[in-house]
């Protein structure tokens, strides 16, 4: 399991750490939508026939592939406790959907799940019983600034001449992110908002107005006070 | 009045340049109002208050700082003092600055940014009044400006305009004699590059070397990473050069006095262009970055945005409040972050995010399993329900801090802190207020009036108010009286330890309450559960109709957001 704020990279590292081990990746992210049948499959009916389609637990454990449970505490109790049956020691799970059927995953069934802290909208605290079938847990938190900066490199191609930009950026960024952890502002901004920016120096925008846009515009939902803190600080960084 | 100190035998007339001062800065205030229609008619005759000020200014501090619990404060002096062990800094007033009054925040600005610097970088800040920490300070300024600007570049433009309007304040130096020349002369030179006025020629030596060796001292202080104690270390040689007392006190503390007049637009400009004709010479269109700077356009943007909420605190009747016998919390410099326990305010806005306004679904089922083809053919009403959640109804909370509250103070603040975030999260319209004994005399505080949204200044407020006295809940309930009427809170929640010094009174004001149409709930707080029953039991008899009884702090949130869904 991986703990950690929005756009910290979890997916990504998902997704690297599947490509390493050479398991296919089965993706599934979860919200308030997501129904038992997304995960253990659905019946149809084709030609008359009563059919089976499964769904990506169950497909999963069939072919011992890395299921990726994104934004478990994102979910609701009925779909949870389809899993809290999967992930038990017998691994397996019985398909009430399909004539009783019972799904043993076969060898290398892996199962990674990502939450997002507490405060996020829409999470919910996990049972304690799902929680301990994900018993290894590391927490993710936003990079080092360099490493930020090194991130935003393979996600962009911004040369020499605007990195000087980018970094300012970032910092923007982990002072904004402090501010929210002491409640002092209302959101704090992911990684995906620092590449967003780097994006827009990249295409030739002014620092401070891409700034202004992906850093401060935000704010203003929480009124004028809110987004001028944050301008005063974009002005502070950038200039004219 | 009485903000700067003048030397006995100058020959100005203090009270003289208080008037002309006030004069010029109306005539320059009059001359912006005039010229600068655009942006500041609206701001005519409209200040910044203290409480609106000391929210950007604590938030702004803890950003450039790098120090989250940084605490901003006014003083009446001319220079700021900062405390880094205390993480503290103490800034001149706006009215201690120069100019009209968005020149004043500008300045005001700047100083806060440079006193956030010195938290940051320095570890000792000494007085101005001697002639050691003069130069310290002096050398210290230079050392963290430079590495303050290589994060804070946009900063550069406001530290050019404050250094251009700063000209008119400095004093000529044929005006000084002794130490006060010498080391002004110093000041001068060092930190803007020119003197203002003649220095005898021996004077000019003994300065001009001085300030060569205090910008080597700076280099190497850059180059090499050296602190604060390397730069006191080297203080010493250049108090030698100056050939002063390091402990003889200047008479008129000069660095940065705020004390004289005003300038002309014209003036302040060609100031301006010299200041970035030396700092950026390599610079092409030096009319267009001079015009950018005397303007300010950034900033003014960010002053209006004060200036509005200041308006909009004006007109919540704040002046007619005292009248009403309700008292505001008076002091800023108070720590607030104390009383955020950031973990407890994450609890409760997790527990109660469901409810914020915005749509959510309900999952309706019935019988043992769900079978999708019957689903489909046979149930007529939708699966799945969206219903919108919505809490508008209006709260009035008011906090006992009477003295038995004391043994739990902190945590009973931090508490009503985090109860008072979730509703803000939550969207609740609500108004706090809280009483306690003060000098004998019983005081009402608003902490939050209604319209008013829950911030740092309203967690100053709470933070201050000691727990004293009884629990005279009726006289409160009096006070409070036109509060209720105008609000007209739908439920209106008092937090008390304890009976009721007046109870007949107080069953008297409840039912009037209930009249006006609240619903009046009254929450015990007991120190166990047995404590908090008793409490509870007692209270149910003063006619509220609802008592409820806590024995953990914690559990008051959960309490009082509780009845707002039911």
């Amino acid at each position: 399991m991986i703990i950690g704020p929005k756009g910290t990279g979890k997916t990504t590292l998902v997704k690297a750490f599947g490509a390493e081990i050479g398991r296919t990746l089965y993706p599934v992210n979860f919200s308030l939508r997501t129904r038992e049948s997304h995960l253990v499959g659905t019946k149809t009916l084709e030609n008359g026939e009563v059919g089976f389609v499964d769904g990506i637990l169950v497909e999963s454990m069939k072919l011992g592939g890395l299921l990726y449970l994104d934004e478990l505490n994102a979910a609701e109790a009925d779909v949870l406790l389809r899993l809290d049956e999967a992930l038990d020691d017998r691994r397996q799970v019985v398909l009430k959907e399909s004539e009783g059927q019972t799904i043993t995953a076969s060898k290398g069934w892996t199962v990674i799940a990502t939450i997002n802290p507490l405060s996020h909208v829409g999470t919910k605290e996990l049972p304690p019983q799902l929680l301990s079938r994900f018993p290894v847990r590391l927490r993710l938190e936003y990079p080092p600034e360099e490493v930020e900066l090194d991130i935003i490199r393979r996600h962009t191609s911004i040369g020499d001449s605007a990195l000087a930009s980018v970094s300012t950026g970032v910092k923007l960024a982990n002072k904004l992110r402090e501010a929210a952890a002491v409640e002092e502002l209302y959101y704090s901004p992911s990684m995906r908002e620092t590449i967003a920016f780097s994006k827009l120096i990249e295409s030739g925008s002014e620092a401070k107005y891409a700034a202004q846009l992906v850093f401060a515009n935000v704010y203003g939902q929480w009124g004028d006070v809110e987004y001028q803190k944050v301008m005063d600080m974009i002005t502070s960084m950038f200039g004219n | 009045m009485g903000r700067c100190r003048v030397s006995k035998g100058n020959g100005y007339d203090y009270l003289y340049v208080w008037k002309l001062d006030r004069f010029l800065i109306s005539v320059s205030e009059y001359k912006y109002n005039k010229f600068n229609v655009t942006h500041s008619s609206t701001l005519e005759g409209l200040t910044v208050r203290d409480d609106v000020l000391v929210e950007i200014a604590t938030f702004l501090s803890r950003r450039w700082s790098d120090k989250p619990k940084a605490l901003v404060t006014f003083t009446e002096e001319a220079n700021p003092k900062t405390s880094p062990d205390k993480n503290q800094i103490v800034l001149p007033h706006l009215r201690g600055y120069a100019g009209n009054r968005f020149q004043k925040y500008r300045q005001w600005r700047v100083s806060l940014w440079y006193e956030s610097m010195r938290l940051k970088y320095s570890t000792r800040v000494l007085s101005y009044d001697h002639a050691f920490g003069f130069v310290l300070n002096a050398l210290e300024k230079k050392r963290i400006e430079s590495i303050g600007l290589d994060e804070w570049k946009g900063m550069m433009d406001e530290i050019i305009f404050d250094e251009g309007i700063s000209w008119l304040n400095r004093p000529l130096l044929n005006s000084l004699y002794g130490v006060q020349k010498l080391l002004e002369g110093f000041g001068q030179l060092f930190l803007t590059g020119y003197i203002k006025g003649e220095l005898f020629s021996s004077e000019h030596d003994k300065v001009a070397k001085a300030v060569e060796l205090a910008t080597s001292v700076v280099q190497e202080a850059l180059a090499s990473q050296y602190q604060t104690k390397w730069i006191e270390e080297q203080v010493p040689r250049i108090i030698k050069i100056l050939q002063v007392d390091p402990l003889v006190l200047i008479p008129f503390s000069t660095i940065r006095s705020r004390f004289g007049i005003s300038m002309s637009e014209s003036e302040l400009t060609r100031q301006i262009e010299k200041i970035v004709r030396r700092r950026r010479n390599a610079e092409k269109n030096i009319e267009k970055s001079v015009n950018a700077i005397v303007e300010g356009t950034d900033i003014l943007s960010e002053y209006e945005t004060l200036v509005r909420e200041s308006k909009r605190h004006e007109n919540e009747g704040y002046e007619n409040l005292e009248n009403m016998g309700i008292s505001i919390p008076p002091r800023l410099d108070v720590n607030e972050s104390e009383v955020y326990d950031t973990n407890l305010i994450h609890k409760t806005k997790a527990k109660f995010k469901e409810w914020r306004t915005g749509w959510i679904e309900r999952h309706d089922r019935s019988g043992d399993e769900f079978d999708s083809e019957a689903f489909v053919e046979f149930i007529p009403t939708p699966f799945i329900v969206d219903l919108k959640l919505t809490i508008k109804t209006r709260v009035m909370i008011l906090l006992d801090h009477s003295s038995s509250i004391q043994e739990v103070e902190l945590k009973y603040k931090q508490v009503t802190n985090a109860l008072c975030e979730a509703l803000s999260f939550l969207g609740v319209r609500f108004a706090v207020y809280a009483f306690s004994t003060d000098g004998k005399q019983v005081k009402c505080w608003l902490i939050k009036p209604p319209n008013y949204r829950w911030s740092s200044i309203c967690t100053k407020r709470l933070a201050q108010i000691r727990a004293s006295g009884g629990t005279p809940l009726a006289e409160i309930y009096g006070l409070l009286e036109p509060m209720v009427r105008s609000f007209k809170p739908e439920i209106f929640f008092t937090l008390t330890d304890g009976e009721p010094s007046d109870t007949d009174a107080v069953r008297h004001m409840v039912l009037s309450f209930r009249k006006i149409g609240s619903h009046m709930v009254a929450l015990g707080l007991g120190r166990n559960i047995d404590e908090a029953i008793s409490i509870g039991q007692n209270l149910r008899y003063l006619d509220y109709e609802r008592s409820l009884a806590v024995s953990k702090l914690e559990d008051i949130p959960k309490k009082v957001i509780g009845l707002l869904k039911g």
